[in-house]
């Protein structure tokens, strides 16, 4: 077996492996990536369903909940979700920063962020929203929030040079997309740092509170890596807290526990003139109208893309009708609203692992969350009303059709039960919260572990809620402020 | 900080009591598939299903899909290959409830219980396998909406990514990337 001995062991290279490898590679350090996930370039990504989803997401496309309720979209591949991600860019809503301060003693302020934001955004080519990416299926989201008041706002995205395909999450064929896998990525190779690809670490071996080994599934068979300075794990929020539950690390019962996916509620419109939502930039318009909802679970309104597959499996049902909601994809509008699970007392799902090592995911739709649901539903339906949609179409195994107010209340009459709608997550976070309480935390504010002393956790598994905006750029200055400080310890 | 306790397993036929039991009669698979009624031969070697089990997901593929004027149906997109070629390289535990599931699924005494019919889903005629479907669909029990979910999301995700079908769904397809851009 093989043995490699790097300053640093990461393992994972999205958004939080990616920008740690490259700032500790750029301070000197040896560092080594280990990603379980294949290196395919931008020749590769042909825009196809069929083979994008196998090749660049966790459980080749499968990944969802227990029991099938909520389908998760996260990416597998070097650069991470990062790869596969729709380019939307926010920092993380002080409303979050101060909820993580007074609720979960997280010791991050916007301050202590704001320079690893300013450094992120400048890697990434991250700059004002402009009205020329707003597709048509993006427009009718901003028509129909403008014309209700709820103030819509452009989405600053990661590009440089984009020619606004509209498939972003197939993996960008002109590196257009400033993903990890064309920024940090590169920049930590270039520093010196080694990328392993197809390795898939499975065991961490302990003396006392230190890492003293790592041993990994390579594509020749398995390493071992023994890291002299720590083990830095930026899996993602669902493999990260799997990591450590295969190795017995649960924090006496934290890890894998509060975990949060912004559970996300579609619904659609049918208008009279093509829409074509699967071209264009997938996202640039936002309305955070309904994100603070004081003592009720917030969301905040977006668009998705709409793809022949990925609809497919959205829309409900099957048969006859289901075809003819297919055969009108052209006219179809998509819109989505993220539940911010974790800001009242929620708590999430729950992250376990089987003795043969498969991912179990359990996520009960709490019934905050479900009044959430019923509500977002309603006023993204007046939304696309007030756009022009001849229709809108709820997501239930028993579509509700909207045609005016008048058939929102069929809305609350309709049972929001687990497998009785659509929904998706594309924003995994927790199940490893950071903190400076040892009794609830996993790790500090810094990521390093509370009780392994060169061990930290550099990816939003350390997020003690959901984010309440796309999280991919507050992962990486996350991810940034961690490495800033590990490298600085020397 | 290391709790080191044995976690449950909890795929998703094996969720509680009534999970359990429904998972003995999906584990039955000998006895349940044996009059199973087969489609039409495979395109290639199949890596993960069985024949039997590729019968019972091709015929409950033809109803989540029936044939429609000019429509392909699932079967002339081989979506029972494509089914069977994404489930092998899934977690092998994936496979074994896919598997069980399909089993579940064909089961004439389960189809007694679920809505009064005690034939094997391949030897029902097409009403009576809609109204299987649609059983499980909309069963009271949560276990079998999830397997309902299974088939349908596999059957859709494989036909509707076929280039054949972009054409009959007023999708062009992806656009030509721009030559500037390559």
């Amino acid at each position: 077996m093989a043995t490699l001995t790097p300053d640093f062991c990461i393992i994972g290279s999205g958004a939080g492996g990616s920008v740690a490898a490259a700032v500790l590679a750029q301070a000197g350090a040896k560092v080594l990536i280990l990603e379980e996930g294949a290196h395919h370039t931008r020749r590769a990504f042909n825009m196809q369903e069929s083979w994008a989803y196998p090749a660049l997401y966790q459980d080749h496309g499968n990944r969802a909940t227990d029991d099938l309720a909520i389908i998760i979209l996260q990416g597998r591949a070097v650069g991470g979700g990062t790869t596969v991600n729709w380019t939307s860019s926010f920092r993380a809503p002080e409303r979050t920063l101060g909820l993580w301060r007074e609720r979960h003693d997280v010791d991050i302020d916007a301050a202590t962020l704001a320079p690893h934001y300013a450094a992120v955004e400048e890697r990434l080519n991250i700059k004002e929203g402009t009205f020329d990416d707003v597709n048509r299926n993006n427009q009718k989201l901003w028509d129909g929030a403008s014309k209700l008041g709820w103030q819509p706002e452009l989405i600053r995205r990661s590009v440089k040079g984009c020619a606004r395909l509209g498939y972003c999450g197939l993996g960008c064929p002109i590196d257009a997309k400033q993903s990890a896998l064309i920024t940090f990525v590169p920049d930590a190779v270039a520093a010196g740092a080694e990328l392993r690809p197809d390795c898939r670490a499975t065991k961490i071996e302990l003396e006392g509170r230190r890492v003293v080994s790592v041993v990994a599934e390579g594509p020749d068979g398995p390493i071992t890596v023994r890291p002299r300075r720590g083990l830095l794990v930026a899996g993602g929020a669902i493999n990260t807290p799997a990591l450590l539950l295969r190795n017995r690390l649960d924090s006496n019962g934290i890890v894998g526990r509060r975990t949060f996916l912004h559970p996300t509620v579609p619904v659609i419109g049918i208008f009279r003139e093509p829409v074509e939502a699967f071209y264009g930039a997938p996202q640039s318009v936002s309305c955070h109208q309904f994100a603070d909802r004081l003592d009720r679970v917030g969301y905040v309104l977006e668009t998705a893309p709409v793809h022949p597959m990925l609809a497919a499996i959205a829309f409900p049902g099957h048969g006859e009708a289901h075809r003819q909601i297919a055969a009108r994809l052209p006219f179809v509008q998509a819109t989505i609203a993220l539940l911010i699970d974790g800001h009242h007392d929620d708590v999430g799902g729950a992250i376990d692992v089987t003795a043969g090592g498969r991912i179990n995911i359990a996520y009960p739709i709490a019934e905050p969350l479900r009044e959430a649901a019923r509500d977002a539903i309603k006023n993204m339906a007046r939304l696309l009303l007030a756009a022009g949609a001849e229709q809108v179409m709820t997501l239930h195994d028993d579509p509700v059709t909207i045609r005016d107010e008048g058939d929102l209340a069929r809305v609350d009459r309709t049972p929001f039960e687990p497998q009785r709608h659509t929904l998706f997550s594309a924003h995994q976070m927790g199940g490893c919260p950071m903190g400076q309480d040892t009794r609830r935390s996993v790790v500090d504010s810094r990521g390093r572990h509370h009780a392994i002393e060169n061990l930290w956790i550099t990816d939003g598994s350390v997020f003690p809620t959901a984010l309440g905006v796309n999280p991919q750029l507050a992962v990486y200055a996350h991810a940034r402020l961690f490495a800033t400080q590990i490298a600085r310890q020397g | 900080m290391s709790g080191g306790k044995a976690l449950p397993r909890r795929g998703f036929l094996q969720k509680g009591l009534v999970g359990g039991a429904l998972l003995l009669v999906g584990g039955a698979g000998s006895l349940a598939l044996r009059s199973t009624r087969l489609s039409s031969a495979p395109r290639g070697p199949l890596k993960l299903l069985s024949l039997q089990e590729h019968a019972v997901f091709t015929a409950a593929a033809a109803r989540i899909i029936p044939a429609a004027p000019s429509w392909p149906t699932p079967e002339a997109l081989d979506c029972g290959g494509k089914a069977d070629a994404l489930l092998a390289l899934c977690h092998p535990e994936v496979g074994v409830d896919f598997k069980r599931l399909l089993t579940l699924f064909e089961n004439g005494l389960f189809g007694l219980v679920t809505h009064g019919r005690p034939t094997p889903f391949t030897r029902l005629d097409p009403a009576a396998q809609e109204a299987r479907l649609d059983a499980w669909r909309r069963s009271r029990m949560a276990l079998l909406r999830s397997g309902y979910l299974a088939l349908t999301r596999l059957t859709h995700a494989s036909y509707y990514s076929s280039p054949e079908v972009y054409a009959l769904i007023g999708y062009p397809g992806p656009p030509d990337v721009p030559a500037e851009a390559r």
